[in-house]
């Protein structure tokens, strides 16, 4: 065994433990506060501030809870499961669970699901700006075809010609080659707009 | 809060018949000689409160032989069978982590009172031990600046060894040094020649021990039998530091310890007037007892804070002893004894005993304050250096 895990740390950090006053509440609590996390309990309505962690009641939630859509919530992200009725877990995990705790809660576990959830958060908020980045790369393919185009036709030259020129434009005005073949595109599109004018 | 007359009734019902209490150690099998000292402080403490008036404890006793699987079904013949409602016991962390569903189904207490590797904060259990922020960080807080940051860890192969090794790992990578090397012997395992080869190979300045039992006998004369033909493996030079070592065991092998480094939060050396008084009981209740090791110390501790507190409270229901254990005054063998109400574990001053090669330890240092348990490691600095010296001034040198 040579490899490190450093001890995770939460000191300082903020929960949300969105459930009805329950024991439930007050034992996610107590372990909150031991792990060094300050918990803050509330129901039905999401206050508005920030916290680094939300606990959310499987049993009794609805998605008018939450101002985010359902499964983008922007922190990790644990349910709180009582009822294991296939239709509650299925709500569950459509709101994004990174974890879970079965209930009843008592004097362990949430550690483990901290751990579990933030690892697994971070992980889907890797993923999801990688797959924005691709999906953002994908459509201006489209743009860089059309301004290739549109400088063939400009200046009469070969397809190869227009994309060296496209890439030199782009170096010289250090932007990528996605941001010039859309300058290219706007200009000649305003251009063409101003002479049917 | 029981009635006037509840009470009287009760404290006749005790007086009669005893109150039985859970007393589960191993006697024998791979960590006898640490059980043995768990089993012996207990019932030193249960024949004491016994010559006082009021309380009269029964000691329910039952020896698992160091067999894991054994406890759980002992812990639950010992609710069922005879009223207690209480148990002191279990020396490793896999035999607690074994009885806590018993405890949890029946809602009854285990007060534990070894040294154990943190992450855990269970209702049912009272922790009078110290975890990892009273244990290992303040030791290499103590080592490192003297000896040097590049560690090899040794341990016992289950979760004491591996998690309290992590922890060290951590520690000695942020306080910019190496870990020369990490190994695990399974227990019982004595065959640790290829351990000490690594460790002549590659000379660390310091060896952290989390072997338990005939491993770590085995492995302390292996390691002196090195220093004996090679001075630049001597006690002085490369330590063997330990977070669970006792006198008894250190009187066993002799000068073959002498100038290791153990951390606890009692020595059988230390000098006050707690620890004499303590001393005199001992010795006077349990005369086949020679050495008082740490393990000795805090489950006698655990016993008096257990009747301490059943007396508080007027009764031994769980619930109510728990809440009376918080409030209650303890004068344990090493100082005032206090319950941190958050995690249930004990506030415990940590001193280091270098080994003197006859079965006691010489203390060189010793907390300034009390140190608050952080189970979690939440609040604790993982790194010795200069700027984190001055803010957590964890040991003050006493020699």
């Amino acid at each position: 065994m040579t490899r490190t895990h450093s001890t995770p740390n939460f000191e300082g950090g903020r929960a949300l433990i969105l459930h009805r006053p329950h024991d439930v509440v007050e034992a996610t609590a107590r372990q909150l506060r031991q792990i060094g996390i300050h918990p803050e309990a509330a129901w039905p309505d999401m206050p508005s501030r920030a916290f680094d962690v939300l606990f959310y009641d499987a049993d009794m939630g609805d998605d008018t809870q939450f101002p985010w859509s359902p499964g983008s919530a922007p922190m990790p992200a644990i349910a709180l499961i009582g009822s294991e009725a296939p239709g509650r877990l299925a709500w569950a995990i459509r709101q994004g669970a990174d974890a879970h705790l079965l209930k009843p809660i008592g004097s362990g576990g949430v550690y483990s699901a901290l751990v579990i959830a933030f690892d697994a958060f971070a992980r889907r908020a890797k993923m999801t700006a990688a797959l924005e980045g691709l999906q953002s790369r994908m459509g201006q393919r489209q743009v860089i075809a059309e301004a290739t185009a549109c400088l063939m036709v400009q200046s009469n030259i070969s397809a190869d010609k227009a994309y060296d020129e496209l890439r030199r434009d782009a170096m010289a005005q250090r932007v990528t080659i996605e941001e010039m073949a859309e300058r290219i595109v706007a200009r000649l599109r305003t251009a063409h707009v101003s002479n049917r004018a | 809060v029981p009635s006037w007359w509840g009470f009287c009734i009760w404290g006749l019902v005790l007086a009669e018949a005893g109150l039985a209490v859970g007393v589960l150690f191993s006697q024998s099998g791979p960590y006898a000689a640490l059980g043995r000292e768990g089993y012996a402080g207990a019932m030193t403490a249960i024949a004491e409160v016994n010559e006082q008036q009021g309380l009269r404890i029964t000691a329910e006793v039952r020896d698992p032989q160091g067999a894991t699987e054994r406890y759980a079904p002992l812990a639950r013949d010992i609710f069922a069978n005879t009223g207690a409602r209480h148990i002191v016991g279990c020396t490793t962390s896999w035999s607690r982590k074994e009885v806590i569903p018993v405890l949890e189904k029946s809602g009854t207490l285990l007060w534990y009172p070894c040294p154990y590797e943190g992450f855990e904060c269970n209702e049912q259990v009272i922790y009078l031990g110290a975890c990892p922020n009273q244990h290992v960080l303040p030791l290499l807080g103590f080592i490192i600046p003297r000896f040097g940051g590049n560690g090899y860890l040794v341990g016992s192969n289950y979760i004491w060894g591996w998690e309290t090794s992590r922890i060290a790992r951590e520690i000695i990578e942020h306080s910019g040094g190496e870990v020369a090397g990490e190994r695990f012997v399974p227990l019982g395992d004595t065959d640790i020649a290829r351990l000490i080869e690594e460790i002549r190979i590659k000379q660390p300045d310091f060896i952290l021990n989390t072997l338990i039992g005939p491993s770590c006998y085995a492995f302390l004369r292996a390691y002196h039998e090195l220093g004996e033909r090679d001075p630049n493996f001597a006690p002085d030079v490369r330590p063997i530091v330990s977070c669970n070592f006792a006198e008894a065991e250190a009187t066993a092998l002799g000068a073959v310890v002498t100038g290791q480094y153990v951390i606890a939060p009692y020595f059988e050396t230390l000098d006050t007037d707690a620890n004499r008084r303590f001393l005199a009981v001992a010795r006077r209740l349990n005369t086949q007892q020679t050495d008082h090791s740490a393990f000795f110390a805090q489950a006698y501790a655990a016993v008096h804070m257990l009747a301490a507190a059943i007396a508080r409270a007027g009764t031994d229901a769980p619930e109510a002893v728990r809440a009376a254990a918080m409030e209650a005054d303890v004068l344990s063998p090493f100082g005032p004894l206090a319950l941190d109400r958050a995690t249930n574990h004990a506030v415990l001053t940590p001193r280091i005993g270098r080994a003197d090669g006859r079965g006691g330890f010489e203390i060189v240092s010793e907390s300034a304050t009390s140190i608050m348990p952080d189970p979690y490691l939440a609040h604790s600095a993982l790194a010795i250096g200069s700027a984190n010296e001055a803010r957590t001034p964890y040991l003050r040198v006493i020699k």
